[in-house]
């Protein structure tokens, strides 16, 4: 099996971030890691690219990712006042996306810092 | 933040010679801090590596932590604001009473001991955890360390830094700041941004039933919020954007399944001391990431008539 390494990926589990990070994957999952510790090293092991869920759920109902996101719009457009809430977990890149969306639809915007 | 007194690991790892970890375990939680960043690496100014540094843990048990410091002072639940008030009064040269330290659990000696430590330090650091930030005094305990930090200053070269765990927290309030002037807790509702933690935080806002719709990104409040917060996100609408189908997800009306930051998900995250790195994700997703669903959201908002007067909206009215 070939194996693909990453050298220098970057571990976001903790405030650490570290980013001296080697990664070898089968491109389906990461079957090792160096220099991680072990907090870094489950985060990895425990990700995979296999479809365990489905695209989106509405109303608890499989739905494609088009309807998800057209019920999300209506939601958060409709609302007098909705909340963008959590960010952590996430890029940047997104979190940049969370602001246009708090504005655009009036609303909250917050992360975990507030708890 | 202005005049936050901060700077970067790098600058820790290679000059600083006194550390104090006040309210956290990062042996367990944080587990490279001390090889990588701040106890242990052979630095410019700290050739010696250990040897050339002290280090102090303040926190109300013997964590695992402890057995890597040279001096744990153990604190009375909850009395982190009293304890750095009387060291900064200590710092200053005030005179401060037995008695009114005592109900910090920590003796006179051993105060008068850190202060003199502190100022005799060429760089110093606080590092706080959430043993501080989160309990009794909250934001009043990070706002009193950093202020501890900045008035050494007037002696030697002291910095506080917030040992920020869950994964780019850092970069949601780097992110939000330069948006919005604010970092977190920010309402913009009347088109302009307005800050009030308390009042715009997501637990109060949740629990008070202020909202009517939540967007959840890269997190699960389902697992860790108050009921009452709880109840409020699975009866009124709510969406989730998640790798997984979370305990969250399950109470909402949406779910969208995302690539998981930094593993399928490229992009950018920060560090603690506020340092964008950039994600080497090694799998690809066959998810869309967080950012891509939020902006195609955000587009089919915008094909809506916008909810405030649009300048066109406004000369068509006259
Ligand atoms: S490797 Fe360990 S210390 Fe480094 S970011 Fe990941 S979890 Fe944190």
């Amino acid at each position: 099996m070939e194996l693909t390494v990453t050298k220098h990926a970057t571990c976001t589990f903790c405030g650490c971030v570290c980013d001296d990070i080697e990664l070898h994957s089968d491109g389906t999952r990461v079957v090792e890691t160096k220099a991680a510790c072990i907090l870094g090293k489950s985060w990895f092991l425990n990700h995979d690219v296999v479809r365990h869920y489905p695209d989106a759920l509405v109303d608890g109902q499989e739905a494609t990712l088009g309807e998800a996101i057209e019920a999300a719009a209506n939601y958060l457009y409709e609302a007098d006042l909705p909340l963008v809430y959590g960010l952590s977990n996430t890029t940047c890149e997104a979190q940049r996306q969370a602001v246009t969306l708090a504005e655009m639809t009036g609303g909250i915007i917050d992360s975990h810092t507030s708890l | 933040m202005g005049g936050k007194p901060s700077c970067t690991l790098g600058e820790i790892r290679n000059r600083a010679d006194f550390l104090i970890y006040w309210g956290g375990n990062p042996a367990e939680c944080h587990p490279r801090h001390f090889t990588k960043y701040s106890l242990m690496p052979k630095g410019k100014f700290t050739p010696n590596g250990r040897k050339d540094r002290t280090m102090v843990l303040v926190d109300i048990r013997e964590t695992a932590s402890a057995k890597a410091a040279d001096i744990f002072l153990q604190i009375r639940p909850g009395k982190d604001f009293e304890a750095l008030t009387a060291l900064r009064s200590i710092v200053k040269g005030k005179r401060v009473e037995e008695s009114a330290v005592v109900e910090t659990g920590l003796t006179m000696e051993q105060l008068n001991d850190l202060a003199t430590r502190m100022k005799k330090a060429k760089f110093g650091v606080i590092f706080f955890g959430m043993g501080l930030s989160m309990t009794r005094g909250k934001h009043m305990n990070s706002a009193a360390a950093m202020t501890l930090a900045a008035e050494l200053n007037a002696f030697t070269k002291f910095v506080a830094m917030p040992m920020r765990g869950h994964g780019n927290v850092t970069g949601a309030d780097v992110v939000v700041r330069y948006h919005t002037g604010y970092p977190f807790g920010v309402n913009l509702s009347r088109g302009y941004p307005r800050f009030n933690p308390g009042e715009f935080s997501t637990v109060d806002v949740l629990v008070r039933g202020d909202n009517d719709a939540t967007i959840i990104i890269g997190a699960d409040p389902g697992a860790t919020m108050p009921q009452p917060a709880i109840d409020h996100l699975a009866s009124t609408n709510t969406i989730v954007l998640d790798p997984k189908v979370t305990h969250t997800s399950r109470l909402s009306k949406v779910h969208i399944t995302t690539a998981a930051t930094g593993i399928s998900a490229p992009g950018t995250a920060y560090r603690m001391d506020e340092i964008p790195m950039t994600l080497r994700p090694p799998l690809k997703s066959p998810y869309p990431t967080d950012e891509e669903v939020l902006r195609r959201i955000s587009e089919a908002v915008a094909r809506k008539a916008a909810w405030y007067p649009t300048p066109e909206a406004l000369m068509a009215a006259v």
